[in-house]
């Protein structure tokens, strides 16, 4: 019997393919940010509101990991930004590989711009594990899905550097105990950011888009990304 | 939900690892697994079993070493300890923020294999 020792890191192809697109985006000065939630958290209706308030100043796009449709696509399309869709075709997450395909299949439609969102496919646990050379994890949690989110996966909030709680317009008729969510999320990620928004009422969203656009300013300065690393 | 695809990345490292060394059958491929990894151990196991069924490395065993993630104190440095499952909110001993590290292995860590060519009863070289 022999025993080699490896020491190999499992998902090293992609953290060398999440490597080349994080020198890519830094090239560009791009800001990629890496949107991970339960299906029908909100993450889509947040990117619209968010394109609606920035594509005036900003040059945006979106990629849009999906196991079917390419509905999420359109819906960004028709906002008036380029947006690729991924079919993962029952595939639970995203990874490095096919996010450097779908920016070379777009030939340059997604090239050179200041924010890049990647939504990625509805699931709080795989996608955790896929570097995506974004330059931060956001994790989405709307109010409708229960306050214990955060302690039941802990791998993606305590990986994201921004929690973002969705729907707070519907705090009123659902049992959902904010203080206890921002206590969960101050626990697993001390250094990260909370925002509390409504893509509806458009209650939180100046504190959502001032989060963004100074992570670009940061980022163009040259000063790492806030709160958690990837 | 992913373990297959992990499964079949875990053979092929083992079996590049083994090619880098001469040839041999793969008996046992360990494994260091987070628990902030997004894997689940009982499934991984059950698809490298169905992975590995019919091949070569039929019947290898797959060891997991399981690594809990640590709430590091920011203040004091003590490493609290912690029920699975359950977070500290600050720190018993001084109250300090805790910082969650580690917890995120997912690593071929070696692999155990018999050499095609070894003398019945020689043991090869170890480590």
């Amino acid at each position: 019997m022999t025993e080699v020792d490896v020491k190999q890191k499992v998902l090293a192809a992609n953290a060398a393919a999440a490597a080349s697109l994080r020198e890519m985006f830094s090239r560009s000065g791009t800001l990629a940010v890496n949107l991970i939630s339960s299906p029908g958290s909100g993450k889509t209706t947040l990117l619209e509101k968010t394109v609606a308030a920035l594509k005036g100043s900003l040059r945006l796009g979106g990629i849009e990991g999906d196991i079917a449709t390419e509905r999420d696509a359109e819906r960004l399309r028709k906002m008036g930004i380029p947006a690729r869709q991924i079919l993962t075709g029952g595939s639970c997450h995203l990874d490095a590989r096919q996010v450097e395909r779908a920016l070379a299949e777009e030939e340059g439609g997604l090239s050179g711009l200041d924010i890049l969102f990647i939504e990625n496919v509805g699931n709080l646990i795989c996608p955790t594990g896929y570097d995506l050379g974004e330059d931060f994890k956001i994790v989405l949690l709307s109010v409708t899905e229960g306050e214990d989110k955060p302690f039941k996966y802990p791998a993606i909030f305590s990986k994201a550097a921004v929690t973002v709680v969705t729907k707070i317009d519907l705090l009123p008729y659902v049992p959902f105990d904010l203080p206890a969510v921002r206590e969960q999320v101050a626990t697993l990620a001390p250094e990260g950011r909370i925002v509390e928004v409504s893509a509806t009422s458009g209650a939180g969203m100046d504190a959502w888009i001032r989060l963004l656009t100074d992570a670009l300013a940061r980022k163009r300065a040259g000063v790492p990304a806030a709160g958690v690393a990837t | 939900m992913h373990e297959m695809g992990v499964a079949a990345e875990v053979r092929r490292i083992a079996r590049a690892s083994v090619a880098n060394r001469g040839s041999g059958r793969i008996t046992c491929v360990r494994l260091a697994v987070g628990d902030l990894a997004a894997i689940e151990p009982e499934l991984l196991k059950y698809a490298w079993e169905a992975l590995v069924q019919g091949t070569s490395e039929e019947g290898a065993a797959l060891e997991i070493d399981w690594r809990p993630a640590k709430q590091t104190c920011r203040v004091c440095g003590d490493l609290p300890g912690r029920a699975p499952g359950t977070w500290l909110r600050l720190c018993p001993k001084c109250g300090g923020i805790l910082r969650v590290t580690g917890g995120d292995d997912l690593d071929v860590l070696s692999v155990v294999f018999e050499e095609d060519d070894a003398v019945q009863g020689a043991e090869g070289g170890a480590r």
